[in-house]
């Protein structure tokens, strides 16, 4: 069902609620995801992954594996001479050579007819190893003597950090410390942290704790790999950035990349862990190898064991502040564990620790470390979930010691435009006062004193409410856009930009809007990176801010365009032209008119003089629009269990334009829910070898319906300088603030203040037993708690 | 290894198909008989991406094996459904904004369908357990609710009730 | 998962023939929902299955003044269900509700549930609260074993692999009795007890006239806390009483401490859940 509407050039596209025009192929089951894929000859991918987290490889024997009938291939890292010893990247450690370093480092790749026969072939592969002492703790990991990681000569990596638009921070002033493992460091600092410590009347440190969790896509990741008898290599894969892809395949293989074409098949799912390569290397060699199409499906048990997991993180924080409320100092180390290749954001969590409110001196130090695990990537918001958790968290318990109130102190430390970053980059505008003001004035909040009253009696739990303050900067990257007049009127649009957040029929309004057309005259296509202009990942929130500005010039160009053959045609100035109901008129003359059909055929007859409408921009940005949200949780907390019932859940967030209202309420909605996953249950678990050991969807627990109330938005807009029509980027902001409104909830609710994720009800009824414990109240008989 | 016939209903058509005795029931419906519309997120039961009817109830496809279904009538999403007439639940997703990378949709659709079958006039939190065998990871579960307690309302209309 | 023959038997007897010939290397499958998962983890890997779904007989449920006797095939949905089982027997009903997700539900077999003899089987506690039986068939015949005699450690049954589960058998709980099932989980669906309580409470001239408490994820079995029970039979259940027995109930149990809950959180939960279904089974005797 399409909605029809008028628009003209001021912003009637634009602010829409228009359904994706892909709901009806998504709700019949008829959109194709790489596994839907049929493919004549297609043999089935898996991976020999080692056991160990560290080790040497003595011996492999695929002799048995090659024997059995149905086995196309069985290669090893001897079979393919273009892997590098020394692997940069994650996606260059193929197969490992000599050294596996993580649980799950591949080691063997079987392609066969069917996968059931795939699994027996690895099963029949031999492999010998040393097993070597491991760096699994990161604590332990950052002490000199640790076992190294890395191979010798391998950069820190930080091009994730370039790609999410994040910080940028000046060299490190640090020197480095002999700890091989410390593979990224960083230091900022401002004032006399001892003075200002000195002069405080509190002091609060807290260590703050984040596991490594999975982005959690339902699709695992997915390939099919194709070679034709030139030598070029078809890849359908589940991406989020099919450019990206191809650079990185390239790179690997060592080939160039107009020998590559990626096509970016329906993404179920990315959150940050779809975009390193990670299974098209091994696949296309493989299919090289057979001469046949190979797919690779990872398990989910794969994908839990051996993806590209977020880091976890450590932040010890020490504020100082004076009794009226005065900020005094901020001390705090962030730790980044990273797994077993560089690749953490680092720079996002330095920096937002001492820039959130006004310190007036702090001194942060940041690391990463590298440890026998797998090598992470980004997931939504990288690093920035965990350190506002602290600081968040932190900034509670401050305004709470000095029983101010804490939407207050946090609005009046908020940094504001202008104000200087801890890099010293000056804020740009943003609307977190905005937002915060925001939901301060939201009935559960402002009713939050009624809601505890009912605390512990009539058979209830413990009741609080709790909110948080987080925002994203935003992303940057070159993209371009094609916008064409077709020769019956229709508009197309084009670009290489991957829909994971339904950015597409947002571009699509943005071009009606622009050119003046319909929104259902304009179509817009996804293309191939041999067919759509050099474009960027589908991340960092930036879509719509970049993507949707290329759009909205091109289609700018192709207005230009058309009223230039408009004008030679009617013998007017364009400056006197409009587009309505897809005809260019002379404004006042209604009945000098030329067709927009009329204008496309000509730039496309056999023999015309008149050139075809093709509107392109190629922009590059370097301005980045920040974007806030805050959120609101009302619980319940059982005394005796620990169980946490969320009753109501708000996310307030400013998206400086909504283009697709709609839309943009999804994106809320599922980021909020996945911050609320990282808040209460879920967690990566290592045991002391580095084996996971929560390698299901059992014991690695995301949220169902049955454990959430609706999530409610409020969406506010403060106008970005450069986004189009003000927009800002909205993917990010959303998975922020939940672990801190959890935590401060909970503290609410029960006095109990939690600074290790997630915030399980073992935590929670234990850390109660043993405040009860230190209060001199037992809780086995019940009392306290009113529940029997 | 020789294959078995499986021979049952599914979407309403006798089917009759050669399986290999360990292929589950999705992944003959997905590599064997064409419908690609149940989807593994896990293989392990613990995710619902794979739910379709087998006698009108909802049940984890990746967890039976095909021949387990002999004699017995399967639905997919395919068969819920179609483009030019979906069913209202279908209808409610696309118009509330559901589906955004969509992966998850078919077994949502089917666990709700089913619970529609069985309780036409479910209460939140009912719809809630309905559907909590289904993870979503990028809508939040709301626009769900909101679509499928509306389609339940154009049901029981439609049927007159 | 890797490759397999399969066994399609119609019968009891037709299955049994097939054990005998290829029980050390052939899983039984009911409603797959123990068996797929280890089979595609590669922690089992027999040549042989034999599927069960084609024996109608195991999928019988029947209720009658005497008891309950349910097929070892049928489902948790149908437990969860049954109106009859509800009334009569809620624990068991409130324990098949529990299991995994309705897509679950509507495959998983209690006899699945009780051979697969993970420690926090949901469905065993209310079973052995309920004092059920066993009926196994096996080449010699049929035998009887007392469910509390059923379990032998984790993942290990009486059975031997010529044998298979046909039935429960649980006698009706006389008038004045009342039982609850109460599990402590991180999720409200799709999870797995980190502690799991069965109570059934009978009463007779105002005092506690049997009491059976069961355990789940506790012990490498699922365990009766004997101690708890005998503190409260003969006695009148009063709150006091209640919390003894919950504590007592604390000492039946062997935790670990593993990643869904460490020993000390599993103990806590054992008085608590203890306290909280001996609680509603007195309600539900109607006192």
């Amino acid at each position: 069902m399409a909605t029809v509407m008028k628009t003209t050039r001021d912003v009637k596209g634009v602010g829409l609620s228009i359904p994706r025009p892909d709901g009806p192929e998504k709700v019949t089951g008829q959109v194709q995801y790489v596994a839907d894929i049929k493919a004549r000859g297609l043999l089935h991918a898996k991976l020999l992954r080692s056991p160990h987290a560290h080790a040497r490889i003595l011996r492999i024997d695929t002799s048995k594996a090659r024997a059995l009938p149905g086995v196309r291939a069985v290669l090893t890292a001897a079979d393919i001479p273009e892997l590098k010893r020394k692997a940069p990247t994650r996606a260059h450690a193929v197969l490992a050579i000599d050294r596996v370093m993580f649980v799950g480092h591949p080691v063997a790749a079987v392609a066969a007819d069917e996968p059931a026969i795939a699994e027996e072939a690895l099963d029949l592969i031999e492999v010998e190893y040393e097993v070597l002492p491991a760096a699994v703790d990161p604590l332990q990991s950052m002490q000199p003597g640790a076992p190294p990681v890395a191979e010798a000569g391998t950069e820190a990596d930080t091009s994730e950090a370039m790609a999410h638009g994040a910080v940028t921070v000046a060299k490190t002033e640090a020197k480095p410390t002999k700890a091989v493992n410390i593979s990224q460091q960083s230091r900022l600092h401002r004032g006399d942290i001892a003075k200002g410590f000195a002069e405080s009347d509190v002091i609060i440190e807290k260590t703050y704790r984040v596991p490594m969790v999975h982005q959690g896509y339902l699709e695992p990741h997915a390939v099919l790999a194709q070679w034709d008898t030139t030598g070029f290599l078809t890849l359908w894969a589940s991406t989020q950035g099919s450019f990206n892809t191809r650079s990185e395949v390239a790179d690997v293989l060592e080939i160039s990349e107009n020998r590559i074409k990626v096509i970016p098949v329906e993404c179920g799912g990315g959150f940050g862990g779809k975009i390193r390569a990670l299974c098209e290397p091994i696949t296309a060699i493989l299919a090289r190898a057979t001469g046949r199409p190979v797919r690779y499906v990872m398990t989910r048990r794969e994908e839990l064991e051996a993806g590209m997991p977020a880091p976890q993180v450590i932040i010890r924080l020490k504020t100082g502040v004076k009794r009226d409320g005065t900020l005094m100092a901020l001390e705090a180390e962030t730790i980044l564990e990273s797994g077993a290749f560089s690749g953490a954001v680092l720079a996002v969590s330095a920096v937002f620790l001492a820039s959130m409110y006004k310190w007036p001196s702090f001194e942060v130090r940041g690391f990463e470390v590298l440890t026998h695990k797998p090598s992470i990537a980004a997931y939504r918001a990288p690093v920035a979930p965990q350190t506002i958790f602290a600081i968040d968290s932190h900034m509670e318990q401050i305004a709470r010691a000095l029983g101010l109130d804490p939407v207050e102190f946090r609005a009046r430390h908020l940094m504001r435009e202008g104000d200087p970053m801890a890099n010293g980059q000056p804020w740009q505008s943003n609307g977190a006062a905005e937002v915060l003001r925001r939901i301060a004035e939201h009935p559960l909040w402002k009713n939050r004193a009624e809601w505890a009253a009912g605390s512990g009696k009539d058979g209830h739990g413990l009741r609080g409410t709790g909110l948080a303050l987080g925002g994203w900067l935003g992303g940057l990257q070159p993209t371009g856009a094609t916008v064409r007049l077709n020769p019956d009127g229709s508009v197309s649009v084009l670009t290489g930009q991957v829909d994971i957040a339904g950015t597409n029929i947002a571009l699509a309004q943005i071009a009606a809007s622009a050119y003046g057309v319909d929104i259902e005259h304009v179509r817009i296509t996804t293309g191939d990176t041999d067919s759509a202009p050099v474009t960027g990942l589908s991340a960092g929130s930036k879509t719509i801010y970049t993507v949707g500005v290329a759009v909205m010039e091109a289609a700018k160009d192709a207005r230009r365009q058309t009223f230039e053959v408009a004008a030679a045609e009617l013998e007017a100035s364009i400056h006197d032209l409009e587009i309505e109901d897809g005809k260019v008129f002379v404004r006042g003359l209604p009945d000098r008119v030329v067709t927009l059909a009329q204008i496309g055929k000509k730039g496309n007859l056999y023999m015309s003089k008149v050139q075809p409408v093709l509107g392109v921009a190629r922009p590059a940005f370097s301005q980045q629009a920040p974007a806030f949200a805050a959120q609101l949780a009302r619980i319940e907390v059982d005394p005796d269990t620990g169980e946490l019932t969320l009753h109501a859940f708000v996310v307030v967030q400013d998206a400086g334009k909504a283009i697709n209202p709609l839309g943009v309420e999804g994106q809320m909605q599922g980021g909020a829910v996945q911050s609320l996953g990282m808040a209460l249950t879920e967690a990566l678990n290592f045991d002391d070898n580095g084996k996971l050991t929560n390698p299901s969807l059992l014991d690695y627990r995301k949220l169902t319906a049955a454990d959430l109330p609706n999530i409610e938005t409020i969406i506010v807009e403060v106008p970005s300088p450069a986004g189009p029509f003000g927009a800002r980027g909205v993917g990010e902001p959303p998975i922020i603030p939940a672990p801190a409104a959890i935590a401060n909830a909970i503290e609410d609710a029960t006095g109990a203040r939690l600074t290790h994720l997630p915030l399980t009800p073992e935590r929670i009824a234990l850390e109660l037993v043993a405040q009860g414990a230190r209060a001199g109240i037992s809780l086995r008989s019940g009392v306290t708690s009113g529940i029997v | 290894m020789a294959k078995q016939t499986l021979k049952c209903t599914i979407n309403d058509d006798a089917v009759e198909v050669l399986v290999q005795p360990y292929t589950t029931l999705l992944d003959a419906l997905r590599e064997d008989l064409g419908l690609t519309g149940p989807k593994e997120g896990c293989g392990t039961g613990d995710c619902g991406a794979c739910t379709v009817h087998l006698d009108g109830k909802p049940i984890a496809s990746c967890l039976m094996l095909a021949m387990q279904v002999r004699g017995r009538a399967v639905r997919t999403i395919e068969g819920l459904g179609r483009a030019d007439a979906l069913h209202p639940l279908q209808d409610a997703f696309v118009r509330h904004g559901v589906p955004q990378c969509g992966f998850c949709s078919p077994g949502v659709l089917m666990a709700a369908a089913a619970l529609l079958a069985e309780n036409p006039h479910p209460t939140e939190p009912e719809i809630r357990y309905a559907i909590a065998g289904n993870l979503c990871r990028c809508t939040g579960y709301t626009k769900m609710l909101a679509a499928i307690t509306e389609a339940a309302g154009a049901t029981s209309a439609r049927e007159g009730a | 998962m890797r490759r397999f023959e399969l066994a399609l038997p119609r019968s009891v007897d037709d299955c049994l023939k097939t054990l005998a010939k290829r029980g050390a290397d052939a899983k039984v499958v009911a409603g797959g929902t123990d068996l797929l998962p280890q089979l595609k983890n590669g922690l089992l890997r027999p040549a042989f299955v034999v599927d069960l779904s084609g024996v109608v007989l195991l999928r019988r449920l029947g209720v009658n003044r005497q008891g309950l006797r349910v097929g070892a095939a049928v489902t948790a949905r149908e437990i969860e269900l049954d109106p009859r089982i509800q009334k009569d027997y809620p624990a068991l009903a409130e324990s098949g509700a529990l299991v995994g997700s309705i897509q679950i539900r509507n495959l998983a077999t209690v006899g699945g549930n009780l051979c697969n003899a993970a420690p926090s089987a949901d469905m065993a506690p209310p079973l052995l609260a309920l004092e059920a039986e066993a009926v196994i068939a096996g080449p010699q015949g049929k035998r009887r074993v007392p469910l509390v005699d059923f379990f032998q450690g984790v993942r290990r049954t009486v059975l031997a692999p010529d044998e298979l589960l046909v039935e429960l058998v649980v006698p009706a709980p006389k008038a004045r009795s009342g039982g609850n099932y109460l599990r402590h989980t991180p999720r409200r669906e799709l999870d797995i007890a980190v502690v799991g309580v069965a109570s059934q409470l009978t009463l007779s001239n105002g005092v506690c006239a049997k009491a059976r408490i069961a355990l789940a994820a506790v012990a490498p079995t699922p365990v009766r806390a004997t101690a708890a029970e005998q503190a409260l039979e003969g006695q009148p259940v009063t709150p006091e009483q209640i919390e003894r027995a919950a504590e007592l109930a604390v000492g039946a149990a062997q935790p670990i401490s593993d990643q869904r809950g460490s020993a000390e959180f599993r103990r806590h939960l054992v008085r608590v859940l203890t306290r909280r279904t001996l609680t509603t089974a007195l309600a539900r005797a109607g006192h």
